[in-house]
């Protein structure tokens, strides 16, 4: 059972979302270089005069423009050359070769017998890249430049006509110039481990196929003619259903997310006695870049007139909302742009799938070995058209693939065609209802999806590396930023601290706007120690205290939740692991943070080590 | 050297305070420097260990910012990066990335200068020639020696062909032929118009080389001048002789041998610099805050004097 991709936040087109956003940004960024100047002149007034620090700071910005100008390409590649040269000669390569030793060892863990396999590769090898790839990164950019203004060789680099930005810019470089090539390492392995790991043929003996109930056989028991059933040999704990029609046709059915081809050409009917065994060809369908096509869902009550949203049954979560079974109650999606160039007829010759994911909620117990019957319709938005697709049992979190067949043949005679009479302005509607009074379904949004024709799996998951290393370019500009000012192991405490406030960006954010439940930093720590449930009110003086003191600790993380990228949002595993296509407009949108987030890193990293005594 | 020629380092009133994290004083370790030196000149700055020599180099290329003045080179800025163009620089111990190779060090550090790569080359092919690395050029610098790091690093502030260079310690760590070739490789790059600004400890490799040399103590400037006029002893009388007749000769050594001595020379002696400078720095132990050459010049010429009167 596969089941569809939980999305709470819709992703919005790119070019709808940059303007705002570089808008957000341009304004961000000049609030904090205001403040930068405003706080440095302080802290020079205090030690000088007023007017001398004004002056400082003057000079400084001039010399940043003239250093600004006076970049070189060529002292910053020199820079990063050296920067590449100091990771190999301390022995990066070694973090390649512990991949492949977990790995190794992966293989003896990692079940390819498990209900989904694929996710289970592939969520362990993007896992374990990113890990040690961020953690390289982590120790490659922090500890260089505090090692080399410790043991001075800065000095031999800002006494030859290099500018701070190059420094920094030049080990940005190198370290992700080095990274880079760890990760396609990593991606390279990866690769060929789960696309061996998955890999297994099945084998048929065919004279193990028995003629189907029901069906005739014309010519005895080695006949053509008729069906004919039986199942491949087991391997990796699972085995297909194979089913052969009256054509001669080969079935091997779906199991554990997959199937395989099996061509009897020649070799069917197998003449009497025989000992024939054919192998079937390599999983199909276990790695697989989907491109789901999400409509707009909107509901129907029990009455059948429009309505907001379903029934709420009571569920924290509310994500899914619910329709009544028995009744008019319907969840309609609404699908644009269902056209042929989409859903290429030879890609889907039994029709056109529709995945659906399903929650059940019961009132009564019911029958639970059967589950609860539902049904899913597609109509004509303009013209009403209705006809069914399937109706089926679904038990409680359900994921199920239909498939909409490209001619329905209606109840009064007749066939229609999908996409000519259902149809309308390339708009399609399908509808679901529960077919059990008393019992519900729930639903959201990107719970039915129509799939278009699949993007090429390799792609993806080279796009998944992107992502990795979208988050370790961030976090070797964190890095190298941090190491400008401050010690090794503090510059990479640091970092550590800003990749977890990365990592736990949701919850930085809720908290920071008082959504958290519990209260504040302090409201919790009292709420800890006095063992105090979440939800009673606290009393008392230390009450006031408290919120007082979390409504400034608010306001300072919602400054640091500002500062920090959501680094979470840059791990694009789930995507792959479930077999979806990562949306392009998720990587454009995340790239451009990438990228939003360097610069300033790059400026601040720059003013901190020019205007830093390296000799000190 | 002409004394119009031009200035190539100028600092004025420079001053440099070590604050710490609280911005509260700690060392002051440069007071009020004011210098000049000018193209061609080999300039040694002298002084025992925390008397601000080496703030005083760290301050000219910008490693430190000054706490107050100026610390101008080619007429611009300490602090701006630009100057560095024509500036070499060779540090106290050779700072250099241990997991470079030679060949790989200077090719690094000629990149981050405007040269062809193709003068770079020859240029580095030429430098590791100059130094006498040739046989290892290829070994990582983990494995040299002391000497061979110093060369290297030597090496490195050359590769750029600077006008003006600072050294700090160049012989330290060398032996004997390498302290030698060194001060023969200063004067020939002085001779190739080169201004060279040097601090040191080894007294004579300084009284050797430099044309000019500033005393400093506890960061203030105690002697500044020509190395030859300052060691000079103007009132005494110093004879070298030779082919006198035996008469004169008999003469001479009697009249010296009744006063119990021998005679070699004669002419200007002049002192060590050594001697001069153990001088200075217990003159200003003695008189704090005072500039030295007027006291120590009649002091001098007493005790000169009084040896004199004492061997008469």
């Amino acid at each position: 059972m596969i089941l569809g991709m939980v999305l709470e936040n819709e992703i919005q087109p790119f070019f709808d979302w940059l303007p705002r956003a570089a808008m957000g940004w341009a304004i961000l960024v000049s609030m904090l270089a205001l403040a930068g100047i405003v706080l440095s002149w302080l802290v020079l007034a205090l030690r000088g005069d007023p007017w001398s620090a004004l002056a400082a700071i003057k000079r400084a910005v001039i010399y940043g423009v003239q250093d600004l100008f006076g970049l070189s390409m060529r002292r910053t590649l020199a820079l990063a050359w050296l920067a590449v040269k100091e990771s190999i000669r301390r022995r990066v390569v070694v973090v390649a070769a512990v991949f492949v030793v977990v790995l190794l060892f992966a293989g003896w863990f990692l079940d390819p017998s498990s209900a989904n396999p694929a996710r289970l590769y592939l969520s362990f090898v993007l896992t374990s890249s990113s890990y040690l790839v961020l953690l390289l990164a982590l120790f490659l950019s922090t500890l260089s430049l505090p090692a080399d203004i410790k043991n001075r060789t800065i000095y031999t680099i800002v006494t030859k006509p290099v500018r701070a930005s190059e420094i920094v810019l030049g080990r940005i470089i190198g370290f992700v110039a080095i990274g880079t090539a760890l990760l396609m390492i990593m991606a390279a392995l990866s690769y060929v481990f789960v696309v061996r790991g998955l890999n297994h043929t099945h084998e048929v003996a065919l004279a193990g196929l028995e003629p189907e109930a029901g069906a005739s056989l014309t010519n005895g028991k080695t006949g053509a003619a008729g069906r004919w059933k039986g199942s491949t040999a087991k391997v990796q704990q699972h085995r297909h259903e194979v089913r052969v029609d009256a054509s001669g046709t080969v079935w091997v059915e779906y199991d554990h997310g997959h199937r395989h081809r099996l061509s009897l050409a020649g070799k069917w009917p197998p003449p009497a006695g025989s000992r024939v065994v054919v192998e079937t060809g390599p999983p199909e369908g276990l790695l697989v870049a989907r491109v789901p096509v999400y409509g707009k869902l909107r509901f129907l009550d029990r009455n059948g007139k429009p309505t907001d949203k379903g029934v709420n049954i009571g569920e924290e979560w509310n994500y899914r909302s619910y329709i009544e079974g028995g009744t008019m109650a319907t969840a309609v999606w609404t699908f644009d742009n269902v056209t042929e160039q989409r859903f290429r007829r030879n890609d889907f010759p039994r029709g056109l799938p529709v995945e659906m994911t399903i929650s059940v909620f019961r009132s009564y117990k019911g029958d639970i070995d059967n589950g609860i019957p539902g049904t899913l319709l597609v109509r004509n938005p303009r013209t009403g058209l209705e006809a069914e697709i399937q109706i089926f049992r679904a038990k409680k979190l359900t994921g199920d693939v239909h498939e909409i067949p490209w001619r329905f043949r209606m109840p009064n005679g007749g066939e229609k065609d999908l996409l000519r009479d259902f149809v309308a302005d390339g708009k399609l509607e399908i509808l679901l209802r529960c077919l059990e009074p008393g019992q519900y379904f729930g639903a959201a949004e990107p719970d039915v999806w129509l799939r278009a024709s699949d993007a090429s799996f390799a792609w993806n998951f080279f796009q998944g590396y992107f992502g990795i290393w979208s988050q370790m370019v961030l976090v070797i500009g964190f890095g190298v930023m941090f190491s400008t000012l401050l010690s090794g192991p503090i510059a990479m405490l640091a970092t550590l601290g800003t990749v977890s406030i990365g990592l736990f960006s949701d919850f930085i954010h809720q908290l920071s706007a008082g959504k958290a439940l519990g209260g504040g930093p302090v409201e919790s720590m009292i709420r800890i120690v006095r063992q105090d449930n979440l939800s009673t009110d606290l009393t008392g003086v230390q009450a006031v205290a408290a919120h007082v003191i979390d409504k400034v600790v608010q306001k300072g993380l919602a400054v640091v939740a500002a500062a920090v990228p959501d680094l979470g949002r840059f791990g694009y595993a789930d995507f792959i692991a479930d077999g979806f296509k990562i949306p392009a407009d998720l990587i454009a949108r995340q790239t451009a943070i990438m990228l939003g987030f360097l610069l300033p890193l790059l400026i601040v990293g720059y003013i901190l080590l020019r205007n830093r005594e390296v000799a000190q | 050297m002409q004394s119009d020629a031009e200035v190539v380092i100028e600092t004025r009133n420079l001053t440099k305070v070590y604050r710490d994290f609280w911005g509260r004083q700690k060392v002051r370790a440069l007071k009020a420097l004011d210098l000049e030196i000018r193209r061609g000149e080999v300039f040694g700055l002298l002084g025992p260990n925390g008397s601000g020599k080496t703030t005083t180099i760290k301050l000219l290329l910008g490693l430190l910012f000054p706490t107050a003045g100026q610390a101008l080179v080619f007429g611009r800025e300490a602090t701006d990066v630009t100057k560095n163009e024509r500036i070499g620089y060779l540090p106290e111990e050779s700072y250099l990335y241990r997991f470079l190779t030679a060949e790989e060090t200077l090719n690094f550090y000629g990149r981050l200068f405007k040269i062809s790569p193709m003068v770079r080359r020859q240029r580095v092919a030429d430098l590791i020639e100059m130094v006498g690395l040739s046989w290892a050029k290829r070994r990582q610098l983990k494995e040299y020696s002391k000497g061979m790091t110093r060369r290297i690093g030597l090496a490195q502030a050359l590769i750029n062909d600077p006008e003006l260079i600072l050294l700090d310690e160049p012989t330290s760590g060398l032996d004997p032929i390498g302290t030698r070739e060194m001060k023969d490789l200063i004067l020939r790059l002085r001779d190739e118009g080169k201004t060279i600004v040097m601090c040191s400890h080894l007294l004579a490799d300084v009284q050797d080389v430099c044309d000019r040399i500033a005393i400093l103590y506890q960061g203030e400037l105690k002697e500044l001048g020509r190395v030859d006029s300052l060691l000079k002893v103007q009132d005494v009388t110093e004879m070298k002789a030779t082919g006198l007749s035996d008469d004169v000769r008999d003469q001479i050594q009697q009249l010296v041998a009744r006063h119990n001595g021998t005679v070699l020379s004669w002419g200007n002696p002049t002192t060590t610099l050594e001697e001069l400078f153990v001088k200075i720095i217990r003159e200003s132990q003695e008189h704090p805050g005072r500039r030295v050459q007027d006291t120590l010049r009649e002091q001098d010429n007493q005790q000169v004097q009084e040896t004199r009167q004492a061997n008469v």
